[in-house]
């Protein structure tokens, strides 16, 4: 009863005209970047930060929530209009959603997706709402040792579950906590690794490593490769799944916002996971075995709730913990920072209007995109006709003007410029910069909490294993490496996230 | 001795530089000790810890296969980190009408689909709506235009 109460507050707060305003703008900015070729959510949300800076906490936080879920969607129509991914989560949507796209069926795939997305949305805001409160009680008990033992698992776990290579996943996630830390040193007031610049002080600015790593080497990889793209260019017809489609699919529904709300809550999960898995699932599954890759409504209706069921759970380790499961959330708690808060187990109790606001408005965002969406569809279609020799320059006004207006500093606009270039050598390298992104924003929380956990102990770096929860932490990281370690295990996840 | 996977060798080396380079600067601040960890002792023990990682990748592309590095195309990137670079001068002293023109010219140049008379039409609209919306709308404090 107490959740529904908290909720009915929330409402009471996402409803207020301009909250929904925002909510509105950041759905609808969010699908039109999202749509994009070539453009992620990390990319999208980092661009459309600076739409946010005028605004209070609860407003900008709901528009970015609104830009998310925007960009989600727009990769999904991305994908089964073009064949090419917007974004890596909606990868398995591009399987089946185009083929039924070539079959004359982009409209049911459309259709669905956004109805198997709002389905998938309603209840994981259910999920969010139910998860949350009681996690973030437990995270309040936590004490340094605990904290730093967790963002340790976190980050390993985020690393196992991605792609590429383990190693050189981890190794990033050092090279971005050496990078986080570059700035001033906020125990003994030394600025830190700033190569003899006072802009450096403050840090690098993370708006401008996202854009360097996830916008502009994404803009430069594409200008390599000039491939044509088939363009989806016939009418979309009516958009409604027929009743059969939506007899057929309920349960692959059912299935991937179940999948996928769990998968969201594990860090490193999120979206891109939960497609995934639920695609798979479903390939498994499928009784008749019917035409998995070749057009089956299935094949669209699982993994697009999943990614949106995921999207929204992996709000609850951000939320609760103030630990970022995905890239994403790493923006997410960033803008929270320009916002002047820490995220943590304490804005629940705190900012409740803030907890609570964000979480109704994840429901109303998914209706908005639902009503948005539908009769929209032809506006988005004209949008992926844009040439990419027009869209690119475009990308690079946006970016730098956003960099910029992150402190009205032009000496960001040389760091993006800079990063890019590292960004570019590690990407050629295969080494992913999503794990670099986390250990970014976490290693100065690190610090901090190993530093706190050190001061309390007098030093005894046992703590970490002696204290029960925290030795928890760290086993279960450690498991997870020797798993991922041992060759079997090895085959089989580069399997699932090749296929 | 052959490099089997080039990628890991590069990367390995990549890693190893970076903590270098960061171990190396964490010897002007103080390193403290456990109990009161200084500004140094985090960076070196996370700087070590990628010391040893990219050693581990190094070592290892001798032993296991890997896809080569791939062509590094020279125009793209060259170009693009101008253009951007370009764009930070171009506001510090010209505004942000200038910048636009400066960045949007010269990014065009990395795709050899761009025409000469459509770039000059995605300028016009970009600042148009650069000014638009960032400086009007959303009044964020941008100089549009060089200050006399």
């Amino acid at each position: 009863m107490e959740t529904l109460g908290n909720l009915a507050f929330g409402l009471g707060v996402a409803l207020s005209w301009q909250n929904l305003v925002y909510c509105f703008i950041g759905c609808f900015l969010g699908t039109l970047v999202g749509v994009l070729p070539g453009i992620g959510p990390v990319a999208t949300v980092a661009m459309l930060l600076p739409f946010t800076f005028g605004l209070g906490p609860a407003p900008a936080l709901i528009m970015l929530a609104g830009i998310y879920y925007g960009a989600q969607y727009g990769g999904s129509t991305t994908a089964i209009l073009v064949n090419i991914p917007g974004e890596s989560s909606s990868v398995v949507t591009t399987l089946d959603g185009h083929q039924m796209a070539r079959k004359g069926r982009a409209g049911p795939a459309l259709g669905i997706s956004a109805i198997g997305s709002f389905i998938a949305g309603c209840i994981a805001t259910l999920v969010v709402a139910y998860f949350a409160p009681p996690l973030a009680d437990l995270a309040l008990k936590f004490g340094p040792a605990e904290y730093f033992s967790l963002m340790v698992f976190g980050l390993i776990a985020a690393v196992v579950l991605a792609r590429g290579s383990v190693i050189k996943a981890v190794a990033m996630v050092c090279f971005g906590i050496l990078l986080g830390l570059v700035g001033t040193d906020v125990n003994s007031g030394s600025i830190r690794f700033a190569f003899g610049a006072p802009e450096l002080a403050d840090g690098i600015g993370f708006v401008a490593l996202a854009m360097a790593f996830f916008g502009i080497t994404d803009v430069v990889m594409n200008l390599e490769h000039t491939d044509k793209t088939d363009v989806y260019k016939d009418r979309i017809g009516s958009v409604l799944p027929s009743l059969d489609d939506l007899k057929v699919s309920f349960w692959s529904i059912m299935r991937g916002t179940g999948l996928g709300s769990i998968l969201g809550i594990l860090p490193g999960g999120g979206a891109l996971l939960a497609s995934f898995a639920a695609y798979m699932f479903e390939k498994k599954i499928a009784k008749p075995p019917r035409h998995f890759g070749e057009g089956d409504i299935r094949g669209v209706a699982a993994p697009e709730s999943a990614n949106n069921a995921g999207a929204q759970t992996s709000f609850i380790p951000m939320l609760t913990l103030g630990i970022p499961s995905n890239p994403t959330m790493a923006l997410m708690i960033g803008a929270l920072m320009i916002q002047g808060i820490q995220p943590g187990p304490q804005v629940m109790t705190e900012r409740p209007e803030l907890f609570w606001g964000l979480v109704a408005s994840m429901w109303i965002g998914n209706l908005m995109l639902l009503v948005l969406n539908l009769p929209l569809i032809g506006l988005w279609v004209k949008l992926l006709a844009v040439p990419y020799r027009l869209l690119f320059p475009a990308i690079f006004v946006f970016c730098c003007i956003g960099v910029y207006t992150v402190d009205n500093k032009v000496f960001d606009v040389y760091v993006l410029a800079a990063l890019t270039a590292v960004g570019y050598i590690l990407i050629k390298l295969d080494c992913e910069p999503a794990p670099l992104i986390l250990g970014f924003i976490l290693g100065p929380m690190m610090e901090e909490q190993m530093r706190r956990a050190m001061m309390i102990n007098f030093g005894d770096v046992t703590i970490f294993f002696t204290r029960p929860l925290s030795a928890a932490f760290l086993i279960a990281a450690a498991a997870l490496i020797v798993v991922i370690a041992l060759p079997s295990m090895r085959a089989k996840r580069d399997v699932a996230l090749q296929e | 001795m052959r490099i089997r996977a080039p990628k890991d060798f590069w990367a390995g080396l990549f890693f190893i530089a970076a903590a270098a380079v960061f171990m190396l600067l964490s010897r002007q601040y103080n390193m403290g000790n456990m109990h009161r960890m200084g500004p140094a002792l985090f960076p070196t023990l996370v700087g070590a810890l990628l010391a040893g990682l990219g050693v581990i990748i190094a070592a290892r592309s001798f032993a296991i296969d890997g896809p080569p590095v791939p062509r590094f195309y020279a125009r793209p990137i060259l170009i693009s980190l101008i253009a951007i670079s370009l764009f930070g001068v171009v506001l510090a002293h010209f505004g942000l009408v200038a910048a636009v023109v400066a960045l949007v010219a010269v990014a065009a140049v990395a795709s050899n689909e761009s025409k000469p008379l459509e770039v000059a039409g995605l300028i016009a609209v970009l600042i148009v709506f650069s000014v638009g919306v960032f400086a009007w709308l959303l009044g964020l404090p941008i100089p549009l235009w060089p200050e006399l």
